[in-house]
């Protein structure tokens, strides 16, 4: 950027608007500056702490002091920097740092980058210097201007904004949706087309393509329920708790193996997997949902279902290397429950505490140890289903172990005991628990008071609808995390779970619903240009789908995918060349077609395909997958043997399924990959590649024999049958096959 | 990803090209990379003339002479200990276990020492001068030491971050922030890929705890992310067609994967979809070129042994390989290599795991030198050794009171090196006090250095902007100036 440009614009602007500072407060409409200028006490923390923190922190706090000068801490803002104090408390007039925000200063302006410092803020710096700049109240400053994060606020109810365009609203999403893009003067985008509609849904709800049929149903059906009944269906099929189960195991942790050197097979935690889809098939409600993974094993009468359910603290590595030192590995295991309970509930990065008091959210190294006792007495047992099967979970010792904190996380160097209890930013419990009790921390999380918990599943639910969350930052509601682009639908959706008995189905409903959810992913390109993330929502969001979905659409285009839910995981065959553990051994091939999520998760040497396309590595929590874009990953569509058996069972499909002509094939090909019918162009352009891969064909019979391979179209020539391989793989290596719009 | 910003010119220009079918592959490459890369395409470029090439992301020319037209960015995770390898304090020996002054104590933070217990700590390590320069070096670089006269050592560099996530951030993307673009897709970005048939930007991995951002394309469009091959088994899966596929085969496919693609990127004008197109066109390239590249059979058992592709420890033989695949690389016109080692965050044990460490890297980067040399690529390669911040003059008390043996982070004094690619040689820039607390002389901050390699590919860091969100960014963000010692003719 052009710097000298920039200050020198800055500084004009400044220059006009300084010389009026002094005499401007009068005239201010602000309740914030007029109570300044009437001489009403400022409180640092409320007023000016969140301006030292947007405005100046960035350089002047924790990270970097430019000029030497730090504004995060008293001491130091006291101290000044390089060129002298900074802030003299009694006289704004000749503090640097009022005269800098404001441009008195010559030939330097601060922010030197950014918006600067509105008039009445500029105001409320100086009347807080002439109030003799008292930094807090008392000394725990730093945690009472964190409590006023905007996280650690209650979740009020807002009521839906009134909007011009009433007639866009399906529902009040859409109304806050509106209430920013109306100001902005950015029109939502038109709907998507029906194609798009049931594509988007099936894949977000399903993970799964939506059959030609479907399709045809969807798009024919005139009634105005047809969307809304769609939806209902999705949501009813057993495939659904497959999609969003998923979605939880990536927080879960979820693998198939111990993790560290012997990386051994967990053979039994497909239950807990299978557990979480049933989970979401019948719509647990989330306050359940927690408690039952948290603390199945304590409730009353508790059935094997239950138990079961505490899986989700199971899904830990565990280290059985010989010479493992056992309570520095049992010690780990509980850092890691609690670290992976801070991020799933509560968006919170609690992990930092566990050496040293949090650097940046209002959260200490004892706050961290109370938190941790809850999880200090839980031990791992195998427990016998009414099956005869086993499972790993949780139960409480029989013999409570006493919490010390760890000295900079070292298990070895145990301080003070500590008793349970929660960070004293955020609600206390009642009744007070004496012992720690999971229960007790479930419910907290899930209890009305509790600020973070809805906000936290609300958004995660939304990043899984529109491929980002309306806090971006879906791990960390912390001050360093990103806020929320739509504070009042975040707290609204948040509500609305809580008022729906904590219903995730109903939520999602409620959302692929709205006005906002349908519309079109591609919009006006300037306005677009204007919003480059999207961040008001003028349009849905396009992007390609999680690795275990690529597969699922290649295998369900094809026909060859097994619609079986759940069971133990299954190893599917590995490519030339990968790296491969021992035991691993290919399971049968009436195995090798089930669903992504199925394939057997080998800790330390996970299934390439699926690493290609970002699956998480399954060591932590993963809140976010990435969504790369690389050859490696054309070279999977193209050559990975599972893709190429694929194209020979679609091209065989379609032969069988459709007794047209070979345009009419094309069309019912192009249908089963993309859920609509290719125009004009594409067809075009589908036809001449038959013809070509035809004649290649034919001039070379034993390539086309090893590309028909053993499936024979009856009535077709051998090129022909290998033209349709050759097809059907194009269309399996389309863009739009592994994209969502 | 939802990245639409480029949108507006992207559907502009996506029109001006044939209809699908009718579209070459030299047409192709110049449309993407005029789309994707740092210039304007020319008129003729734009009007879907052939430009020569096939498919290509195409190079760009940069803003002056260059001396470097390849980087092997050789980055140590963890902060490297610059007092036990790079940074000699003969004064740490005579202060060993004495309490810290507190001239120096006064305005530091640290992330885990404690203040008011620390302590100095004295490397155990001898130090010796080498080479014709005489520069000093740590025991435990043996290798190194005999490729001193080909070496810059910065002992004077600085950041900002003592916090892994934010330095690792500032020294491979140049801000403590994350979501902006690294020095190799900057590079990309900047100067367009030479390589046909290979990705311009490659990524090889060792170890543990290294975030995707490191190699991000962060806000530039995402050709120009780093393609990260495989740590496990063989770097590259499923080059190999299937039965039956025959180039021509194959490539007639091809032809029309890019050209319906190419009809849904008229529509909708979305950017991934152009980056597609080009995987789809590398990817093909890839299947004749990859097999070639990881194939080392080639390679003769002198060159293998100066490696120690088959040393006995695991570690050492990966990064032995990952070494040589970055000459081969580099051979086969790879633009920019990223090579990744985890972990050097000492803050205990330092003694025994920096050894380990040194085992595994000194060697492979030592021999990457001398056949880079050999091989006459030496020139026009830049090699670096880099890390996020050093470590500590005093011990790290906050692991093992008792018996500290590491040090914690510090940002305010480490120590990086440079070779090749117009790097002059032999010299050592940059002075730490006796303690090697802080840099007395010829500070080096991380936004200068990444400024100096800018300059040695010919790029000026102030003029290589992209605008997002309506302000331009750099690799250098706000800061950066070219450290004129380090090149090797001054200008």
């Amino acid at each position: 950027m052009n710097r000298t440009f920039v200050l020198a614009t800055v500084a004009a602007i400044l220059i006009c608007l300084a010389p009026s500072w002094p005499v401007v407060a009068g005239e201010m409409g602000n309740s914030v500056a007029a109570s300044a200028t009437r001489g009403e006490p400022i409180d640092f923390a409320r007023q000016v702490a969140p301006i030292l923190t947007r405005k100046c922190h960035g350089c002047h706090g924790t990270n970097r002091q430019e000029g030497g000068l730090r504004l995060d801490f008293e001491a130091a803002a006291r101290q000044g920097g390089d060129s002298g104090a900074a802030i003299l408390p009694g006289n704004s007039r000749k503090s640097r740092l009022v005269r800098l925000v404001s441009g008195l200063e010559e030939r330097l302006v601060m922010p030197p980058e950014g918006d600067g410092l509105s008039g009445s803020e500029i105001e409320l710096l100086a009347a807080w210097i002439d109030q003799g700049a008292q930094w807090s109240e008392d000394a725990g400053g730093p945690v009472r201007a964190a409590a006023d994060h905007w996280s650690f606020r209650p979740i009020r109810r807002p009521s839906p904004p009134a909007v011009t365009r009433e007639g866009w609203v399906r529902n009040s999403i859409d109304a806050f949706v509106l209430a920013r893009l109306e100001p902005a003067g950015m029109p939502p985008a038109a709907e998507a087309d029906r194609y798009t509609l049931i594509r988007r849904l099936s894949l977000d709800l399903h993970g799964l393509p939506p059959s030609p049929a479907d399709v045809e149903a969807f798009v024919a059906d005139t009634h105005s329920d047809a969307y809304d009944r769609l939806a209902d269906r999705l949501l009813a099929s057993p495939h659904f708790g497959e999609r969003w189960g998923r979605h939880w195991l990536d927080l879960a942790r979820y693998a198939d193996s111990n993790g560290y050197d012997n990386d051994e097979p967990r053979p039994s935690a497909w239950r807990y997997r299978d557990w979480v889809i049933d989970a979401f098939n019948r719509d647990l409600p989330f306050d359940r949902f927690t408690l039952e993974q948290l603390a199945g094993d304590l409730l009353p009468a508790a059935t094997f279902e239950q138990k079961l359910a505490t899986g989700f603290h199971r899904n830990t590595p565990t280290n059985t290397e010989g010479g493992v030192d056992r309570e520095e590995f049992r010690v780990k295991t509980v850092v890691d429950r609690l670290n992976t309970t801070g991020t799933v509930w509560l968006g919170l990065t609690v992990g930092c505490a566990e050496c040293h008091s949090h650097k940046y959210d209002p959260l200490s190294q004892r706050e961290y140890y109370g938190l941790l006792t809850f999880f200090n007495s839980a031990d791992e047992v195998v427990i016998e289903g009414p099956d005869g099967a086993k499972a790993e979970v949780l139960a409480r010792s029989p013999t409570p172990r006493a919490t010390r904190i760890h000295l900079r996380g070292d298990f070895l160097n145990p301080g003070d005991k500590v008793r349970p209890h929660t960070p004293a930013v955020l609600h206390s419990f009642s009744p007070f628990p004496l012992q720690s009790d999971r229960r007790q921390l479930a419910r907290w999380l899930t209890a009305p008071e509790n600020p973070l918990t809805a906000r936290v599943a609300a958004n995660r639910i939304w990043q899984h609808l529109f491929g980002r969350g309306l806090v971006a930052t879906v791990d960390d509601f912390g001050t360093q995390g990103q806020p929320p682009t739509h504070p009042e639908l975040l707290d609204w959706l948040a509500s609305e779970l809580v008022d729906r008995r904590w219903s995730q189905k109903q939520l999602i409903k409620l959302i692929v619903m709205s006005a906002t959810y349908r519309q079109a992913s591609t919009g006006d390109p300037d306005r677009a240009a204007s919003d480059p993330e999207n961040l008001l929502l003028a349009r849905q969001n396009p992007w390609r789908v999680e690795a275990e979905v690529v597969r699922d659409l290649a295998l369900g285009a094809s026909g060859l995918l097994s619609p079986r839910v759940g069971g133990p995981s299954f190893y599917p065959a590995l490519p030339e060349g990968a790296d491969k553990d021992p035991r691993w051994q290919a399971s049968p091939a009436g195995e090798q077609h089930r669903r992504g999520m199925y394939i057997f998760t080998q800790r330390t040497t996970p299934y390439p395909m699926l690493v290609q396309f970002d699956a998480p590595d399954s060591h932590v929590a993963c809140t976010r997958r990435d969504r790369s874009n690389t050859p490696l990953q054309a070279l999977t569509l193209l050559n990975d043997p599972l893709f190429f058996e694929s194209a020979q069972a679609l091209a065989e499909r379609v032969w069988v399924e459709c007794a047209g002509d070979t345009r009419a094939r094309i069309d019912y090909a192009f249908r089963l990959c993309l859920a609509r019918p290719p125009n004009q162009q594409e067809s075009d352009r589908l036809a001449t590649l038959f013809v070509e891969q035809t004649q290649l064909c034919q001039a070379d019979s034993q390539a086309a024999q090893a590309l028909a391979g053993d499936r024979t179209l009856q009535g077709a020539s051998l090129a022909e049958a290998a033209a349709w391989v050759g097809l059907c793989r194009t269309l399996l290596n389309l863009d739009e096959l592994v994209t969502r719009r | 990803m939802n990245d639409w910003r480029e949108l507006a010119t992207q559907s502009r220009r996506g029109f001006l090209t044939s209809t699908a079918g009718g579209i070459g592959g030299a047409a192709l490459a110049s449309l993407l990379a005029g789309e994707l890369s740092a210039s304007e395409p020319s008129q003729h470029e734009a009007a879907g003339m052939p430009a020569g090439e096939d498919g290509r992301f195409a190079p760009r020319p940069p803003h002056f002479r260059p001396s470097a037209t390849h980087c092997i960015f050789i980055y140590l995770y963890g902060g490297i200990s610059q007092l036990d390898l790079f940074d000699p304090k003969p004064k740490l020996a005579e202060l060993d276990g004495q309490p810290l002054p507190e001239s120096l104590a006064a305005n530091v933070r640290f992330a885990f020492v404690k203040k008011d217990t620390a302590r100095f700590l004295a490397s155990p390590r001898k130090f010796s001068r080498h080479g014709q320069c005489g520069m000093e070096i740590s025991e435990l670089l043996p290798h190194l030491a005999g490729c001193v006269d080909e070496i810059a050592l910065v002992r004077s560099m600085h950041t900002e971050a003592f916090n892994h996530a934010p330095g690792e951030l500032m020294t491979n993307t140049g801000t403590l922030a994350s979501g902006h673009p690294s020095v190799g897709a900057w590079l990309s970005y900047g100067l367009g890929s030479e390589s046909t048939d290979l990705p311009g930007y490659v990524v090889l991995i060792l170890g543990e705890r290294i975030k995707a951002y490191t190699w991000s394309n962060g806000f530039l469009p995402s050709v120009h992310q780093g393609v990260r091959l495989g740590s496990q088994g063989e770097p590259v899966h499923n080059l190999h067609r299937p039965a039956g596929m025959t180039p021509a085969i194959d490539r007639s496919q091809l032809d029309a994967i890019r050209d319906l693609n190419l009809l849904s990127y008229r529509h909708l004008g979305d950017p991934e979809i152009a980056a597609r197109i080009a995987a789809y066109e590398l990817a093909f390239r890839m299947q004749s070129a990859a097999p070639e590249l990881i194939d080392l059979s080639a390679e003769t058992a002198g060159t293998l042994n100066s490696y120690g592709t088959d040393r006995p420890d695991a570690d050492a033989k990966t990064f032995a390989t990952q070494c040589l695949l970055a000459r081969r690389l580099v051979e086969r016109g790879v633009r920019f290599v990223n090579l990744i080692h985890s972990n050097w965050d000492q803050h205990k044990d330092l003694d025994r795991d920096l050894a380990r460490n040194c085992l595994v890297v000194d060697q492979p980067i030592a021999a990457l030198l001398k056949d880079l040399k050999q091989r006459g690529l030496f020139d026009t390669t830049l090699v670096v050794v880099c890390t996020e911040f050093g470590r500590t003059p005093v011990s790290d008390n906050g692991q093992k009171p008792d018996m500290p043996n590491g040090r914690d982070h510090h940002p305010s004094a480490f120590s990086v090196w440079m070779a090749g690619g117009g790097v002059r040689g032999g010299q050592v820039i940059g002075q730490t006090d006796e303690f090697g607390w802080n840099v007395v002389e010829d500070p080096v901050h991380v936004n200068d250095f990444h400024a100096t390699i800018l300059h040695l590919f010919g790029l000026d860091h102030l003029k290589l902007t992209y605008r997002f969100k309506g302000r331009d960014f750099r690799l250098t963000d706000v800061g950066g100036k070219v450290v004129h010692k380090l090149l090797r003719s001054v200008s």
